[in-house]
């Protein structure tokens, strides 16, 4: 096994082990499938009222009533709790002086922020897994289109992803993992409503804001729309974070 | 094997270590004495690679520590002062950890090699150590995990910073005889700080020195020990011409004559065995240096705990 997998399967290790991981995949669950709930008997309402009306009954299906804003809802559920599984990732390993055992391991500093972004990726995989019933049951309830949901799961993924490269660099700013939750969360935050500022920025300022948000690019992802760009966007997005942690690691040894 | 030369470590305006140098040979076990704050751990920390140097040069086996990280790295097992362990992992997972993350090709066999070694098959509470959480393991043994992780890749140096801090007097004990066979056993050049002077008389061969960030002293315990100024002896016949004769020899500054045969040295230098063979000839019984290792620290050091 690489030392990045080792470094990785030992993160997700740590996440079963600890209140933490459990709490976060259980509050995902849960929060998850109340939704769901939630806009499956929106859902059903609208189907019935549609057996009533020819016009209603050609606006509603599947997709654009219940998959996409499922899938919406769990990205701001993401945002909420992607910090909360990051901030541990180093700054736990600093306050228990355990980051010198890496440190004086024969790896580098982007192998151990690529193990420990890794791992944090593959305990979020699981949790996006335990929406997997949910989904598989619109299967029996009726025809979901299969490229938008394997769309939307794919949008969930690169958004987490992003999530935890950027709370991979608050974790690894600070000892205190507070800290890093607080500082975590706030810029998530920013980057994933900068699109509002679009409107009033305005001009070619607005347009660079909106193409920096995190929203602009869900938009299309959601709707089954697979662009380039918006793939482009968030692999970009993660490979920034993660070479900035990465120098913020090389730093631990030259400050 | 280890030479360090005019290491340095400035931390903003504070230097940590200013022109450290020493060397030690290979399968040397080599204790590093200092003062707290002395720059004993940041020594050790850049040697292992953890902290990069200011200015200066480390290499072991010729490879320099900036320049070639990973195989320095490789060469090395290091020991913190706080054992660096993921406390909700079993022992035997977490050395498995460490083996691979340190590139050891036959992770299984090192991992059962290194829990032998030190004395993780020991019976805990009706299970082996090696099978337990760490975090529920006694302090001793969680030392004990820390030095497995340091030995698993069976490193050429091992460099312990202050292995026995925090343990009780008999774990102390049985992590020093631990110490004491792995340092011999496999000729590993050991570098060790403590401030535990016994323990360094024990383990050691030679020790540096370290006050104020600057090596004060590299020798060997027994040479340090001759830089003593002060020789105390006893003979079972007293005479003058004892006290000439010792007046005369090179080294010896004064002799002063306490009666009952009894003499005291003042001396410049290690002049122990000419004493001894001047001394043979009127009966020598006694023949003692005044200064212990501490006493010769604490001189070095300016006194400082």
């Amino acid at each position: 096994m690489t030392p990045i997998l080792a470094i990785a399967r030992r993160e997700v290790a740590a996440f079963f082990a600890t209140p933490v991981g459990w709490l976060c995949l259980t509050a995902f669950a849960a929060i998850s499938g109340f939704f769901f709930a939630m806009m499956a008997t929106e859902f059903s309402v609208q189907a019935t009222t549609a057996a009533y009306n020819p016009y209603v009954a050609e606006q509603i299906n599947l997709n654009d009533w219940l998959i996409q804003p499922f899938f919406a809802n769990t990205s701001v559920v993401l945002l909420m709790l992607s910090p909360a599984l990051s901030m541990r990732l180093f700054a736990e390993d600093r306050a228990n002086k355990s980051l010198e055992l890496l440190l004086s391991s024969p790896v580098t500093s982007g192998q151990i922020v690529l193990g420990k972004f890794l791992g944090a990726l593959g305990f979020v995989s699981v949790m996006l897994a335990s929406t997997l019933p949910l989904t598989g049951m619109l299967y029996w309830l009726g025809t979901p289109d299969t490229g938008i949901l394997l769309s939307c799961y794919l949008s969930a993924f690169l958004l987490a992803a992003s999530f935890l490269s950027v709370g991979l660099l608050t974790s690894a700013m600070t000892e205190n993992q507070i800290v890093a939750l607080v500082t975590g969360f706030a810029l998530l935050l920013v980057l994933w409503v900068l699109s509002w500022a679009e409107t009033i920025a305005g001009g070619a300022l607005g347009q660079v804001l909106a193409g920096i948000s995190m929203l602009s690019h869900l938009d299309q992802l959601l709707k089954g729309l697979f662009h380039l760009a918006d793939a482009v966007y968030f692999i970009t997005f993660v490979g920034v974070f993660l070479f900035a942690t990465t120098q913020r690691v090389e730093a631990f040894r030259w400050r | 094997m280890i030479h360090v030369d005019q290491l340095s470590k400035t931390y903003g305006a504070v230097d940590a270590i200013s022109g450290v140098s020493f060397k030690v040979q290979a399968g040397a076990v080599v204790g590093l004495l200092g003062p707290n704050g002395a720059g004993k751990t940041t020594t050790m920390r850049i040697l292992c690679g953890c902290i990069g140097a200011t200015a200066g040069t480390a290499t072991i086996n010729g490879q320099d520590v900036a320049l070639a990280p990973a195989a320095v790295k490789s060469a090395i097992g290091y020991l913190p002062e706080t054992p660096p362990l993921y406390g909700h992992m079993v022992v035997r997972d977490f050395i498995r950890f460490a083996a691979t993350i340190k590139g050891v090709s036959d992770v299984e066999g090192a991992t059962d090699a290194v829990i032998q070694t030190v004395g993780l098959d020991h019976d805990v509470g009706g299970l082996p150590a090696s099978e337990r959480i760490i975090s529920h393991l006694s302090k001793g043994y969680q030392q004990r995990v820390g030095l497995a992780q340091a030995l698993v890749h069976d490193p050429a140096v091992l460099v312990l910073d202050e292995p026995t801090s925090g343990l009780d007097p008999a774990q102390r004990r049985d992590l020093r005889d631990l110490l004491k066979r792995l340092a011999r056993a496999q000729n590993r050049t050991v570098i060790l700080s403590t401030h535990v002077l016994a323990e360094v008389e024990a383990i050691c061969d030679e020790v540096v020195i370290i006050s104020g960030g600057r090596v004060v002293a590299q020798d060997s315990i027994e040479a340090l020990r001759g830089t003593g100024s002060m020789i105390r002896l006893r003979v079972g016949q007293p005479s003058d011409d004892l006290v000439d004769t010792l007046s005369a020899l090179r080294g010896v500054s004064e002799v002063v004559d306490e009666g009952e045969g009894r003499l005291q040295l003042t001396v410049g230098a290690d002049v122990r065995a000419d004493v001894a063979r001047e001394a043979a000839v009127f009966d020598l019984l006694e023949l003692s240096q005044s200064e212990g290792l501490e006493d010769i620290y604490l001189r070095l050091t300016g006194g400082q705990a």
